[in-house]
């Protein structure tokens, strides 16, 4: 019991070393943006929660048929439908919730971010042929930004990659993976599992140190599991994955008429950054292998501890997050 | 014949503009080791240096080239250390005489030892590391932005040099059409090179 206490407190220091400065920055960047329908294609916006560098300095675009003079939106019979963005997104405002509450309808809530600066209005209507390329220009865009930014998937699959090397095995491993993530995530956008955010990125991370040391297995000459069955290895990770790709779409308001769609394309674009990442990292094997640039012996097993060592910090510092929200 | 002169200075004027494209955007929607990855790709100069400089190992062979894997990155590193101590060190000119002297080693098949080429690739890779980080926003981490940097010039300077040991093996007859080829390229590059020069000079 003493042990954990002291376990529980070490933690608590990190967590205070690590985090607070991280977590006052992200809340301060934060604002929320509402728009009242007031007549027919007429909003007038409200600021619920102003960013820190205040209501003014924000530079809000509308879709190009709208006229935007604050705190009224005019986009006459066509309404409030196309891109709305804010051009000075950044470190002092990186997240800004717009709400929409129409005359008729359900309110819908929109984020733009940093990652995601252009959120598309799809209107109330029956969806029309441009609110599926507005969706898919939207979605997957989105999806090539998560995995392009989400260095611990990132690092899973470089992982996978070690391992199993290429050709066919490789193409099975990437596939399962795939099937594994896709699964999940729908599954958990639709609302059939819930998994607490921060629980799962602690696993996430541990799926990570788990590739490596099944990596230094393989330098041994042992054969692990990940040698033996990568594919299901891959798919059964894949799973825990999907579920963390699930929590970027959650809070977007998407309306459950247009999410699996949203759901297929965002998909597509994590698939297109999965690829374009495999692909780079296969011919950079290529290239070493061409240059005859390969690691010394006594050098062999640095990436393997490499990425070990970067998914264990991952793992106490996401554990930290768990033992002691803040 | 004057069209033809137009449209070497248009060319020239064209590698000497600054980066038409935004690299904040960049920054903005994938962060700052993105824009530091993707940064060189917005300016012509950095394209053709690197490729440049990558051909040229390449073409001397796999156990002399394959040492830049390491020091073209750290050069880019040590450039961007530099320039924000010192400022932008690099020039026009200075762009365009390396450019010309990889171009001339290359025309003239030329077998240079590997601290020769070690010392030329660190010293182009420093100049660029150091025009890179130069219009760095304040609020940029750099630490960020250097690792994109390192990890670009690593990629782009290992696949170019495997790229021309696959097309042109060290040991291929030097009379065959794949080396009169890369002393061809050669030429060219030394011609954009002298061009560059001259633009630099007049300008």
């Amino acid at each position: 019991m003493t042990a954990i206490r002291y376990l529980r407190l070490a933690l608590l220091v990190l967590a205070a070393l690590m985090q607070p400065a991280l977590l006052r920055a992200h809340e301060a960047s934060m604002g929320v943006l509402e728009f009242h329908e007031v007549r027919h294609g007429v909003y007038i916006g409200r600021w619920t929660m102003e960013p820190s560098i205040g209501a003014a300095r924000v530079d809000l675009r509308v879709p190009s048929h709208c006229l935007l003079r604050l705190p009224e939106v005019n986009c006459g019979e066509r309404g409030l439908v196309g891109p709305i963005t804010i051009a000075n997104l950044g470190a002092n405002m990186a997240v800004v919730l717009i709400k929409l509450v129409p005359l008729a309808g359900e309110p819908r809530s929109y984020t733009i971010s940093t990652a995601n600066p252009v959120a598309s209005i799809l209107g109330t209507g029956a969806p029309t042929l441009q609110t599926w390329i507005e969706l898919a220009k939207t979605y997957v865009n989105y999806g090539i930004d998560h995995i392009l930014l989400g260095a611990d998937h990132l690092l899973f699959v470089l992982g996978l990659i070690w391992i199993v090397g290429g050709g066919w095995r490789l193409v099975k491993t990437i596939t399962a993976f795939t099937i594994g993530h896709s699964a999940s995530l729908a599954a958990a956008a639709f609302g059939l599992i819930g998994v607490p955010e921060r629980p799962l990125n602690a696993c996430i991370a541990l799926s990570i140190a788990f590739v490596g040391v099944e990596i230094v297995k393989q330098q041994r000459g042992e054969i692990g599991l990940t040698a033996r069955h990568p594919w299901a290895v891959a798919f059964t990770f894949g799973l825990v994955h999907g579920i963390g790709f699930a929590s970027a779409l959650a809070g977007l308001g998407l309306e459950r008429r247009l999410l699996p769609a949203a759901l297929l394309f965002f998909n597509i674009g994590v698939e297109i950054g999965q690829l374009a990442f495999v692909l780079l990292v296969l011919a950079l094997i290529w290239a070493h292998r061409r240059l005859d640039a390969v690691l010394p012996r006594w050098g062999e097993a640095l990436p393997a501890y490499a990425i070990g060592s970067v998914s264990m910090f991952w793992f106490f510092g996401r554990l930290v997050r768990v033992l002691a929200p803040i | 014949m004057t069209l033809k002169y137009a449209r070497g200075w248009i060319a020239a004027a064209l590698l000497l503009l600054p980066s038409a494209a935004d690299a904040h955007i960049i920054a903005a929607r994938l962060g700052d080791f993105y824009m530091g990855a993707l940064h060189p790709f917005t300016d012509l100069q950095d394209v053709i240096l690197w490729t440049a400089m990558g051909v040229l190992a390449g073409s001397l062979g796999a156990s002399k080239g394959r040492w830049l894997i390491l020091v073209f990155p750290l050069g880019l590193l040590a450039g961007l250390a530099v320039g924000r101590m010192f400022g932008p060190v690099t020039g026009g000119l200075a762009d365009a005489s390396m450019l010309l002297v990889i171009g001339v080693l290359l025309a003239a098949a030329a077998r240079i030892p590997t601290v020769l080429l070690c010392a030329i690739a660190f010293g182009l890779a420093a100049l660029r590391g150091a025009a890179n980080g130069s219009d760095l926003a304040p609020d940029t981490d750099r630490l960020l932005f250097a690792a994109g940097l390192a990890c670009a010039g690593y990629t782009v300077v290992t696949l170019t040099m495997a790229l021309t040991v696959m097309f042109r093996p060290t040991a291929a007859d030097p009379t065959s059409w794949q080396a009169i080829a890369v002393r061809a390229l050669g030429g060219w590059i030394a011609a954009i090179g002298l061009m560059m020069a001259s633009f630099a000079l007049a300008s």
